[in-house]
């Protein structure tokens, strides 16, 4: 049977798998059983302190979960559904929604390329390439093609763990996967933080 | 809170005048002008409209756009259009964009012939296809949980059943993953969707994406009929429909009913009719033959026992369990007082209610109902966790809180499952409901000491006062007390005196309403079987003995005989041990059971097959006074007989031996609605209702003139007695209990269910379990001076500590095996190692 | 901001200073006349400074257009909790003015906020600010806390009545959480599911509250709106389009970039003057006036007045103000597919046509990329473009199937042309003879 996959090649998740029926059902976590690390607790509890109704806190609380394992995992969304008292399968409705969210292991170095069609018309799907060939299998990677990250004015661009770098050249694919390596400042002359405005008048 | 009035509104539908309620949305609307408007993900029973599959779009003079008609209210004046080309065009369009991806393999499925979608298809498709492009394929079906099956290809991505999942049983494990062409319906982290609604996503389905692994080609819709009953497996009764092929129950669906069930079901009701099938089951007469019970003729057995009976006359505790209808308990109290010339009968759970509690606590100014629940300013949920005891209830109170805004107050001695949906929940120790009401009842400006009769019960006096405050709310709202029968009879004078301080009396939506322990608790107290009272609460002749009384008078030897009508006391009692004893002793066990338990293989006489809820034929009374009427979907199995017909022969089988013709004559219903007619006779406050009368849909019998028949109890204050404080942990720890939903033979018997039948598990706080050096899973001891049960600990983080809570209602081993009915402190420890051989 | 001659001054509001080191900063920001606006509009009443808004005939920046004022204007007086929500979801394709706006001068969107949350009584607000812009949310947090820090945030702001709570909260990573009931329900902790309207988040929006809701450049005008008057600010731009407007250009431009303009200045001095046009030698071929969900347009409608009523007599629109140019080196096959597949990896699934129209016109897109398709294909997916709009939920399916539908329609030969030459080169047969060429 053939099985439908995304267009860079993985399989959709989920859409094949039949439930464990050995496992319990998923309540919400009791915390006399579940264990959390206090730093991500502090931070969970924080951001829900922020809000009318608790609930606002998943995205953040899933980012400060996803930053302490590395992606979504289900050990970190249950540790927030703990700490939320929500149950696991809320967290993963929302985690599986966004882009941002890994719910399946990634490496640490996230590269974001854009690949919208600002970024495709000034070359985009070969950078693409580029770093995904730079990359290679280097399990600490995450290049993946993404979705237009506001920042057509320096296309073609990548976002490399929130930096945004741009216009680049395929020649930089390598450059940042090897200062990344060297955990150094990625490509320091082409982040956007350092770009001044385009419009002549805004230059006084 | 007041129910919203409704008006009458005028609009106009393809052309026809039509009037509807205001405020009801236009695809309701357009059926009083008979249009039908296709909808998919529109469901009210879901709660608010989201919009989502867009097959309802209608034209609607004014608004440029199309409009989704399930959204849309009705208004006065209004113009709609269905069956123009624009919402032709719309309905095609989407029609065809659900068969997108939908794999059309109706000759396969399950759900063809009444499936939704090939309704819809034929009624609003454009008839051909356009799409060219491969189907996505998955495999399927896949298990989502031990009871359904998932088939994604079909899934046209309606929402229903996730809404289900988060808005209406909030148990929130089913949910959609991912986003877009993409999203599937899952769990998390293949967990299975296991929880106590969790069927109710198989008929809220409108394709044969979700389908019943029991029932998964059983028949075809054309195969099958539907017969309408109530369910009696709990006191929530109900209204079920039947599937029905050659005999056979196969799958039981809702039969909607807005004041009792409000369309839904749990998997205990859904799935537990595989137990009427059962090999297992008891499908003819059984007489003791030296060791063993052994098959024989109706005469034989019907004999043997009435000959056993006979001469036990005088000396014979009858007790009848919660699948009992009115008319077996009826007659079972006629059969035990006329007929036997005994007093003792029960129907109820350990010791004695007076008869005046009774009375007043069944008033029918003080009665609730089912809908008060969810339009009640105040719901406040007494030492009962409904999910276990009636399941139904639950979501009618989360419905309350969630779409009406009801104000939520839980006090139970283990935490509830609703405590996150309350506004406030308190704990005091376990059977120490007497203090705990007593301590209320005077944050409510009784008599007494609140911080006293606080310590007494383990309770927080903020907590109480807080409730209190919570209740009173100025006097200004309704509150409805949802009280468990367990609440034991000590502390219903103070429970009485809450209700008198908080006006329920005197307040349309508001009122006390009860989860008695059986299902049909109410009518069989109504029914007359009862030691202090006769039919209708009437005094009885002579004062009898409880159930209690039955099995220390029948376990010292007192009464020679036992009747047990559709019950095991071993299981249903709080004194396990005491009931081995009294069953052992007793020279005569008469027994109507499904299923044989040790004990009666042990020790009954005779024991006649008891019918399922399937076959019977009676009513019920749903605990806030709704007479309904349960109806034959099948045959009897093997030569089964219906109950009453049993009770009817007996009595008259017993009055011929001791020559009592004034009994004879009158105890001689020939037919099923005879002994209606006979218990709607009976009872004051039933008089004149006919079977006709309670229909499919039940009767309420306080609405009706003859309620006031009904036997005034004592007004004013009650005397609160002197609560009893709660035994001190001093080292152990107090014993709590509780039954959960799947403790009950029916879900042993089920196949289907049996994943969920219960073993004994201990469930303690993390502190406690330090303390003791027990861990999460572990195999513990639970001892209660010289008896012990084994189970399995579970670390609960809102256990309170000093509290150990242990499973109730198991065939064995459970919670009854350790106490005598009055509260208790248990030691907990390693279970010994069994060292292998 | 023209000069007597015509030619074009830098008169700019939003980005004066713009480039100014330091502007991020508090100080910087006030030494150069900020917060001056917040204390001017507490002196008055908030229905003054909602006159203004009126006045100013400011419509909102974010894509729909609709008047600023008069959407403040509907929110229910009363004392519930009222919310005011910042839009920085800004995710439409070829859209980044609110990134160079946030980034450079968080100050001017948190005194604009302070300032609308005053005229409409919202006591409580919330920057909803997309995931990928991290940076732009550490920047904005600073910002937040230097402006609390400096009294203009908190309880009884600058002596006032007026007090206002600020959160700023990282979405991570969904277009729908740029439609503003979808950013609700994302706010609110859920999946970024659009809401049914009505209930408008007017009346039911954040938590059931009166919500409104505006762009990042929407609120970041407010402060200049009250420091010149509204009725000063409605003399720039067109009578219905007035104001100033940044617009993103990017694309086959040789400066790609965010400008300020004054609305009404002809589009082709937007592509040609400031973006400098295509590469040379190139032509362009297809242009979006407002993002990559507004039906494209032709060379020659370059010449229309660059604002809303222009845009949409064209039948496009004005969107975000982001103009993406492609030219004459691109297959518009390729624009297609890559719009439809960007749309349905951003649909959210809930509602049927979007879903699945969004899916099935990139099946039917790639087989016209490979030459399978044939021209009745073309018909079919005109036709399911048309299926899909006014038949959603929200606006996104809508936003796929209109710059389809356009770019069907317009480059139609192109499309056949495409086809038949993939059909030649991959040896799927001989051209259709006479085939609806």
């Amino acid at each position: 049977m053939s099985v439908a996959r995304y267009d860079h090649g993985s399989r959709i998740p989920g859409w094949d798998d039949a439930v464990d029926l050995s496992k319990d059902p998923a309540e919400v976590p009791d915390p006399a059983t579940m264990p959390v690390p206090a730093e991500l607790r502090a931070a969970i509890e924080a951001a829900m302190a922020k809000y009318p109704d608790f609930r606002s806190a998943a995205i953040p609380a899933l980012h400060a979960a996803q930053d302490l394992h590395g992606w979504c995992s289900p050990e970190a969304i249950e540790q927030v559904a703990c700490v939320m008292r929500l149950t696991p399968a809320y967290l993963t409705a929302v985690a599986t929604f966004y882009d941002m969210f890994a719910t399946q292991p990634v490496g640490r170095h996230a590269v974001y390329v854009c690949t919208n069609i600002s970024c495709s018309l000034r070359g985009a799907d070969a950078l693409h390439s580029a770093m995904q060939e730079a990359a290679a299998d280097d399990p600490d990677f995450n290049v993946r093609a993404f979705e237009c990250l506001g920042a057509c004015d320096i296309a073609p661009m990548a976002s490399v763990n929130g930096v945004y770098v741009g216009p680049l050249e395929v020649s930089d694919a390598e450059t940042i996967v090897a200062q990344l390596r060297a955990g150094e400042d990625v490509l320091p002359e082409k982040q956007l933080l350092r770009r001044a405005c385009a419009d002549p008048g805004a230059r006084s | 809170m007041p129910r919203p009035e409704v008006r009458m509104v005028q609009f106009s539908i393809d052309g026809r005048e039509v009037q509807a309620p205001e405020g009801v949305m236009l695809v309701d609307g357009a059926k009083y002008g008979d249009v039908e408007i296709p909808v998919f993900c529109y469901e009210p029973k879901l709660g608010q409209p989201v919009g989502a599959c867009r097959m309802c779009l209608v034209e609607i003079e004014g608004i440029p756009k199309l409009q989704t008609a399930c959204s849309t209210p009705v208004k006065d004046g209004m113009v709609v259009h269905t069956q123009t080309a624009r919402v032709r065009e719309a309905q095609n369009s989407v029609v065809e964009f659900l068969l997108v991806n939908h794999p059309l393999d109706c000759p396969v499925c399950d759900k063809g012939g009444e499936c939704p979608l090939q309704d819809i298809t034929f009624g609003w498709g454009r008839g051909i296809s356009r799409m060219v492009e491969p189907k996505r394929h998955f495999k399927k079906p896949l298990e989502l949980s031990p009871l359904i099956a998932i088939d994604r290809e079909r899934c046209i991505l309606c929402y229903r059943c996730v809404r289900f999942s988060q808005e209406i049983s909030e148990d929130y494990q089913l949910i959609l993953h991912e986003r877009g062409a993409h999203s599937y319906v899952g769990t998390f982290d293949a967990h299975p969707y296991v929880a106590p609604f969790s069927g109710n996503i198989v008929e809220l389905c409108p394709v044969g994406a979700l389908t019943s692994r029991p029932y998964r080609f059983r028949a075809r819709p054309w195969d099958v009929e539907g017969a309408g009953t109530v369910c009696t497996l709990c006191p929530s009764q109900c209204n079920v429909e039947l599937t029905v092929r050659d005999e056979r129950v196969l799958r039981v669906l809702g039969r909607d009913h807005t004041e009792v069930d409000d369309g839904w079901l749990c998997d205990k009701g859904r799935f537990a009719y595989q137990a009427v099938h059962s090999s297992e089951r008891v499908v003819e007469p059984l007489v003791r033959d030296g060791d063993a019970l052994r098959p024989a003729s109706w005469e034989r057995a019907l004999s043997a026992a009435a000959s056993a009976l006979g001469k036990a006359r005088g000396s014979v505790g009858a007790l009848a369990g919660g699948g009992t209808t009115n008319e077996e308990g009826f007659l079972l109290q006629r059969l035990v007082r006329e007929g036997l010339g005994s007093a003792d009968v029960d129907s109820r759970v350990n010791g004695p209610l007076p008869l005046e509690l009774a009375r007043a606590l069944a008033a029918p100014a003080l009665q609730a109902t089912v809908p008060d629940l969810e339009f009640a300013h105040t719901v406040f949920v007494l030492c009962t966790e409904p999910v276990d005891d009636a399941p139904i209830l639950d979501l009618r109170i989360r419905k309350g809180v969630r779409r009406r805004g009801a104000r939520l107050a839980v006090a139970t001695p283990r935490p509830s499952s609703l405590d996150p949906s309350a506004k406030l929940w308190l704990r005091y120790a376990p059977g120490a409901e007497h203090a705990f009401l007593a301590a209320l009842a005077a944050a409510l400006g009784a008599a007494g000491d609140v911080d006293a009769l606080c310590a007494l019960a383990d309770a927080d006096p903020k907590a109480v006062r807080a409730l209190a405050d919570l209740l009173n709310e100025d006097g200004r709202g309704d509150v409805v007390i949802l009280w468990g029968e367990r609440v034991g009879a000590a502390a219903l004078p103070a429970l009485l005196n809450v209700a008198a301080r908080l006006g329920l009396g005197e307040r349309e939506g508001a009122g006390l309403l009860e989860v008695p322990c059986g299902a049909n608790g109410r009518g069989l107290r109504e029914a007359g079987v009862l030691p202090n009272a006769g039919p209708g609460l009437s005094d009885a002749p002579a004062a009898g003995r409880s159930a209690r009384e039955i099995a220390e008078a029948a376990a010292g030897g007192q009464l020679a005989a036992l009747y047990l009508l559709h019950v095991d006391p071993v299981r249903d009692q709080t004194d396990a041990a005491l009931w081995r004893r009294a069953m052992s002793r007793a020279s005569t066990v008469i027994a109507h059971a499904s299923f044989l338990t040790d004990e009666l293989r042990e020790h009954a006489t005779v024991v006649f097959p008891a019918e399922s809820y399937a076959e019977k034929e009676g009513t019920v009374t749903h605990p806030d006074g709704r007479l309904q009427r349960l109806r034959p979907g099948i045959g009897h199995p093997g030569s089964v007989r219906a109950g009453w017909s049993i009770l009817a022969e007996l009595t008259r089988a017993v009055s011929d031996r001791v020559g009592n013709t004034d009994t004879k004559e009158h105890t001689s219903p020939l037919t099923g609605p005879m002994a209606s007619a006979q218990l709607f006779e009976a009872v004051p406050f039933y008089a004149g209702l006919t079977l006709e009368e309670i229909g499919g849909r039940g009767v309420r019998w306080q609405e009706r003139a003859a309620a006031g028949a009904f036997p005034a109890g004592p007004q004013g204050s009650f005397d609160v007695g002197e609560p009893a404080a709660a035994p001190s942990p001093s080292g152990g720890l107090r014993l709590g209990s509780f039954r959960s939903i799947w403790a009950a033979p029916e879900v042993e018997h089920a196949p289907a269910l049996k994943f969920l039948a219960r073993s004994a598990t201990v469930e303690l706080s993390p502190a406690d379990a330090e303390r003791l050096g027990i861990e999460n899973g572990e195999r513990v001891t639970v001892s209660a001076d010289d008896r012990s049960v084994s189970a399995t600990a579970a670390l609960r983080g809102n256990t309170p500590a000093g509290t150990a809570f242990l499973d109730a209602g198991l065939p064995e081993g459970g919670a009854s095996e350790l106490t005598d009915g009055t509260p208790t402190t248990v030691t907990v420890e390693h279970a010994a190692v069994e060292i292998p051989a | 901001m023209r000069g007597p001659g015509g030619e074009i001054v830098s008169d700019k509001l939003l980005f004066k200073d713009i480039d100014e080191p330091g502007l991020a900063t508090i100080d910087v920001y006030k030494r150069r006349g900020g917060y001056q606006s917040l204390e001017r509009a507490l002196k008055c009443s908030r229905e003054e400074v909602l006159q203004n808004l009126m006045d100013s005939g400011l419509r909102g920046r974010g894509g729909a257009g609709f008047a600023m004022g008069r959407k403040a204007s509907f929110l229910p007086r009363g004392t519930m909790d009222k919310y005011l929500v910042c839009n920085a979801d800004e995710s439409e394709p070829g859209t980044f003015k609110d990134r160079e706006l946030m980034q450079k001068s968080p100050h001017m969107l948190v005194e604009g906020m302070i300032i609308a949350a005053y005229a409409a009584d919202a006591n409580r607000s919330f920057i909803y600010i997309r995931g990928e812009y991290q940076q732009q949310a550490e920047i904005l947090e600073r910002a937040i806390q230097e402006a609390r820090d400096a009294g203009y945030l908190g309880e009884r702001i600058l002596g006032s009545d007026h007090s206002l709570s600020l959160v700023l909260h990282r979405g991570a990573g969904a277009y729908i959480c740029g439609e503003e009931t979808g950013l609700l329900d994302s706010l609110e902790g859920k999946r970024g599911n659009p809401r049914l309207k009505p209930p408008f988040p007017a009346n039911q929006g954040l938590y059931q509250g009166p919500t409104l809701i505006n762009n990042v450049e929407t609120l970041a005008t407010v402060p200049h709106i009250i420091r010149m008057g509204g009725g000063e600010y409605a003399k720039l731009g067109t009578e219905t389009s007035t104001g100033t407007k940044l617009v993103s250009v990017s694309g086959n431009v040789q400066r790609p970039g965010n400008y300020e303009i004054e609305l009404g200045i002809p589009s082709r001095e937007i592509v040609y003057g400031l973006a400098g046009g295509p590469e040379r030698g190139r032509e362009i071929k297809l242009w979006f006036p407002g993002g990559s969900s507004s039906p494209v347009l032709t060379p020659a409608e370059l010449d229309l007045p660059y604002d809303f009523d222009s845009m949409a007599k064209a039948g496009s629109m004005l969107g975000s103000g982001a103009i993406i140019v492609v030219d004459d080196s691109v297959s518009v096959v390729d624009v297609a597919l890559k719009l439809a597949k960007f749309y349905r990896h951003e649909s959210c699934g809930k509602c049927t046509p979007c879903r699945e129209g969004t899916n099935w016109t990139v099946k039917m897109l790639q087989r016209v990329e490979s030459g399978e398709a044939t021209p009745m294909d073309l018909d079919i997916i005109a036709s399911v473009q048309q299926q899909i709009m006014g038949n959603c939920l929200c606006v996104l399916g809508d936003a796929m199937a209109m710059p389809v539908a356009s770019m069907v329609s317009k480059f139609r030969g192109e499309f056949e042309a495409h086809i038949e030459a993939r059909r030649a080169a991959t040896g799927l047969g001989a051209p259709l003879a006479g085939v609806g060429v």
